[in-house]
């Protein structure tokens, strides 16, 4: 479409230097103070409305506004104060097993003070698949799956540790941040 | 090499243990313990706790020999051991370190990580926690990595990685075992290539 002349004296155009005018930046401040004032603002209406009435309070009155006051008062304190009381913030993990076979399984560890009853694994419909979410924060744990009550499994996922003290492995799960 | 104050830890599990007033007898997940194993772990808990170690990875240690039926002499020496080795990981890591450090340290000494590697990796990260590098440490060598290749990678790691970037390093040296590559071989490749790309300059 275009020769590579055009394009090049295009390019050239486009790239020179352009020169502005040094009186510029005055001139376009006096068109702006040239302009008509705009309307303006109505609020000397409010201004009177506020100042204009009197205000009188009973006792009783007057013990509401104090309470509403201190009620306001903490409540944006607590609000504000809310994020700092947070504890290390808990993420859920998903731990899963495949054991076709087995009628129910456990996932027990350092996060449940390995006790089976706590945290029941559940089965997907239809398949042999096991899984538990827990929340957990930053740290290390051991943990295995117990299935039927009576065998010990380690996480196939995850690495196994190296002090197996008790003769039935178990797994390691370390959550950074600490 | 143990250090003196980690004998003296191992020397007062030892010896104050058994005479030792029972603090902990108060925890309620102690009682699972059958009545002859609980007041010697119990000892064995009040010495660690007087000497500032974390307790919290004691009593787990005993419950976990607990449920999976171990005996209580079993038990004791798992608990008194790992005592031992939170004692060593604190004289590596220095008196600052977290809870959950010294228990990243405890398990990387039993991986069979030196104390001096504890101490270089604590130097090499600064300020930030060493944990997920000593877990790396410790998962590697579970993987099957020799302990002084680990030492290595992690170490290279350690000074400019992420937590995010040695857990990324850790996956992806398991995936390489996980395919058939020797667990050396994989863990030297993947650090080679990680230290490539933290390179400055590179283009």
């Amino acid at each position: 479409m275009f020769d590579d002349d055009a394009v090049e004296r295009v390019v050239r155009y486009l790239r020179r230097s352009v020169r502005i005018d040094p009186a510029l930046d005055h001139r376009v401040m006096e068109e702006i103070a040239a302009l008509p004032a705009g309307p303006a603002v109505p609020a000397g209406g409010v201004w009177r409305w506020l100042t204009g009435r009197r205000l009188t309070l009973t006792p009783l009155g007057a013990l509401g506004l104090a309470a509403a006051f201190v009620v306001a008062v903490v409540g944006v304190w607590r609000v504000r104060a809310a994020p700092d009381a947070v504890e290390p913030a808990l993420r859920g993990f998903q731990f899963v097993l495949v054991e076709p076979h087995a009628a129910n399984v456990s996932l027990v560890g350092d996060f449940n003070d390995w006790d089976a009853t706590r945290t029941p694994m559940h089965r997907t419909p239809g398949d042999g698949l096991w899984s538990a979410v827990v929340p957990l924060e930053p740290g290390r744990y051991r943990y295995a799956f117990l299935i039927d009550g009576r065998l010990w499994v380690a996480d196939p996922t995850a690495p196994t540790t190296r002090d197996d003290d008790f003769g039935a492995p178990s797994s390691v799960l370390t959550v950074g941040g600490l | 090499m143990m250090r003196a104050s980690g004998y003296v830890v191992l020397l007062s599990l030892c010896l104050v243990a058994p005479f030792s007033r029972a603090a902990a007898q108060g925890d309620p997940r102690l009682e699972r313990l059958d009545e002859a194993t609980r007041p010697v772990v119990v000892a064995l808990i009040d010495t660690a706790r007087a000497v500032g170690l974390p307790v919290n990875p004691l009593v787990e240690r005993a419950l976990e020999g607990a449920i999976k039926g171990a005996p209580g002499a079993t038990i004791a020496t798992a608990v008194r051991r790992l005592a031992a080795d939170l004692g060593r990981a604190r004289d590596a890591l220095g008196s600052g370190a977290s809870p959950v450090e010294l228990d990243a340290g405890a398990a990387a000494l039993r991986a069979g990580a030196g104390p001096d590697v504890l101490t270089r990796l604590r130097r090499a990260r600064g300020h930030r926690p060493v944990t997920m590098a000593l877990a790396v440490l410790t998962d590697l060598v579970a993987r099957g990595v020799p302990i002084d290749t680990a030492t290595t990678a992690v170490l290279t790691l350690a000074a400019t990685a992420r937590d995010e970037d040695l857990v990324d390093f850790r996956r992806a040296v398991e995936r390489d075992i996980a395919i058939g590559a020797p667990p050396a071989a994989a863990a030297s490749i993947r650090v080679n290539a990680a230290a490539r790309e933290a390179r400055p300059g590179r283009p």
